[in-house]
């Protein structure tokens, strides 16, 4: 051949290159491939889940803001309900201490028309005594005038003890 | 005299001495090479006249080099796998992060040309520029061999020997219709046999740039005047420059022709709408 070509040169040179590529393949290039592959996926990994964290950092931030606007609200209803309870709980105060004032006026009262109706009652007995000791003294006394002076001087004496007894 | 000034000195000296030596042995015609030049570089291409034995055969001293390179790899990637890789960190070192450049240029390079097919490319690359930098390196190692004339031969770089650039470069266009076949079927077939020139310009671009390299430094090394110094810059450009440009020149158009020939086909629309053709109509005023 021109040029000193050889074909089985050229295929021991074939052989050669084969077993090269081969050896070079599965001792160096694919374990270093495989390292660089799995780093890569690593980062790529930890990207991600940066990422998923992130979002769900600001997906439980909004949650969190929306939370904070409706506690606002929730607050403010609150507020709104227990003024309202205060309210009626005073107007129940107030109503309590109104019936019972009611009541302790109608007690007293009815107390100050019973105190009545007995003072009156003793005054008519009483009188009804100075009348009867009176005409008993007039039948007895002689004279008409000191009979007479003298049931007006018990009577005067009773209505004062009457008077300072109130007074 | 102080103690720079006598450093100086000593240094002016030396050299002076040194120069004088070097043109002496220059001036002297004992040292000249008595092998003709039109030989020498007759044998840096073709090989006929240093053919070494391989188990037997008689085979040219690159298909030597070529073994040995995949043998130096392999060993250092063997050592590699079991005492550097099972350590790597997470944060990366000096020597992983080298490791891990490479590899993932070659596997950026196969996924940016080939979006569609690029596990095996990216493998394939990676290990064809590994292949190419090494062994264009190992040119610089001078490694001594037996001829079968029982002569001693440098091992040269295992691609500025024909075979090994044609098996290459045949080899990358195998791939190339292989993609194209699996990924595309007939239409991968058709795409990568309209390129039928690739595998010859493939193989000629490797063996071109790494034979003149070697004629060039051949032409050096064959005169004495020129063999000092010189042959490191000359080294430096046409070895190194080369191990690295021709690594990355035959990655790339491998994994660009894989690329096109593996895309999946997209069928074009013909009929354009008649409302789309109305409005692009422009309108005449009679």
């Amino acid at each position: 051949m021109p040029l000193n070509i050889d074909w089985q040169q050229i295929l021991l040179h074939l052989l050669n290159f084969v077993i090269l590529f081969a050896g070079l393949w599965l001792l160096l290039y694919k374990p270093v491939k495989k390292f660089m592959n799995g780093r890569r996926e690593k980062y790529e990994k930890m990207d991600a889940d940066a990422q998923q964290k992130s979002a769900e950092a600001e997906e439980k931030r909004a949650e969190y803001e929306q939370k904070l606007a409706s506690a606002d609200a929730e607050i403010e209803e609150k507020r709104a309900a227990a003024r309202k309870e205060l309210d009626n709980y005073e107007n129940m105060r107030k109503s309590a201490a109104e019936e019972e004032a009611s009541a302790i006026v109608s007690t007293a009262r009815e107390n100050a028309a019973r105190e009545k109706e007995r003072a009156v009652s003793d005054a008519r007995s009483e009188i009804a005594g100075l009348v009867t000791e009176a005409t008993e003294k007039l039948v007895l006394k002689e004279s008409t005038s000191e009979a007479y002076d003298e049931f007006l001087d018990a009577a005067e004496k009773s209505a004062s003890e009457k008077n300072g007894g109130k007074a | 005299m102080t103690k720079k000034q006598l450093g100086i000195f000593l240094t002016v000296v030396v050299l002076l001495l040194a120069a004088l030596i070097v043109g002496i042995v220059l001036t002297d015609g004992l040292y000249e090479k008595n092998v003709n030049i039109q030989e020498s570089m007759q044998d840096a291409v073709l090989h006929e006249g240093d053919k070494v034995w391989f188990f037997g055969m008689q085979v040219n001293p690159g298909l030597i080099s070529a073994y040995l390179v995949t043998a130096v790899i392999l060993i250092f990637a063997a050592i590699v796998r079991i005492a550097v890789i099972p350590r790597f960190k997470i944060i990366p070192g000096k020597f992983q992060l080298v490791l891990e450049e490479a590899v993932g240029m070659f596997d950026g390079m196969a996924k940016n040309n080939s979006p569609h097919r690029n596990k095996f490319l990216g493998a394939y690359i990676f290990a064809a520029a590994a292949y190419i930098f090494v062994g264009t390196l190992f040119e610089l190692v001078g490694f001594p061999w037996q001829s079968v004339a029982e002569k001693s031969v440098t091992l040269p770089a295992p691609l500025s020997d024909i075979n090994g650039a044609i098996s290459l470069g045949c080899l990358s266009y195998l791939v190339i219709l292989a993609g194209g076949i699996l990924s595309t079927h007939v239409r991968g077939l058709g795409r990568t046999l309209k390129e039928f020139s690739l595998p010859i310009s493939m193989s000629f671009r490797l063996f071109g740039a790494l034979l003149s390299g070697l004629l060039v430094s051949e032409l050096v090394y064959s005169y004495m005047t020129l063999s000092f110094v010189l042959p490191v810059l000359v080294g430096v450009l046409f070895t190194v420059m080369h191990a690295l440009v021709q690594a990355y020149v035959l990655a790339t158009l491998t994994a660009l022709i894989y690329g096109e020939v593996t895309e999946p086909y997209v069928k074009k629309s013909k009929v354009r709408s008649k409302e789309n053709n109305k409005q692009t109509k422009p309108e005449v005023n009679v």
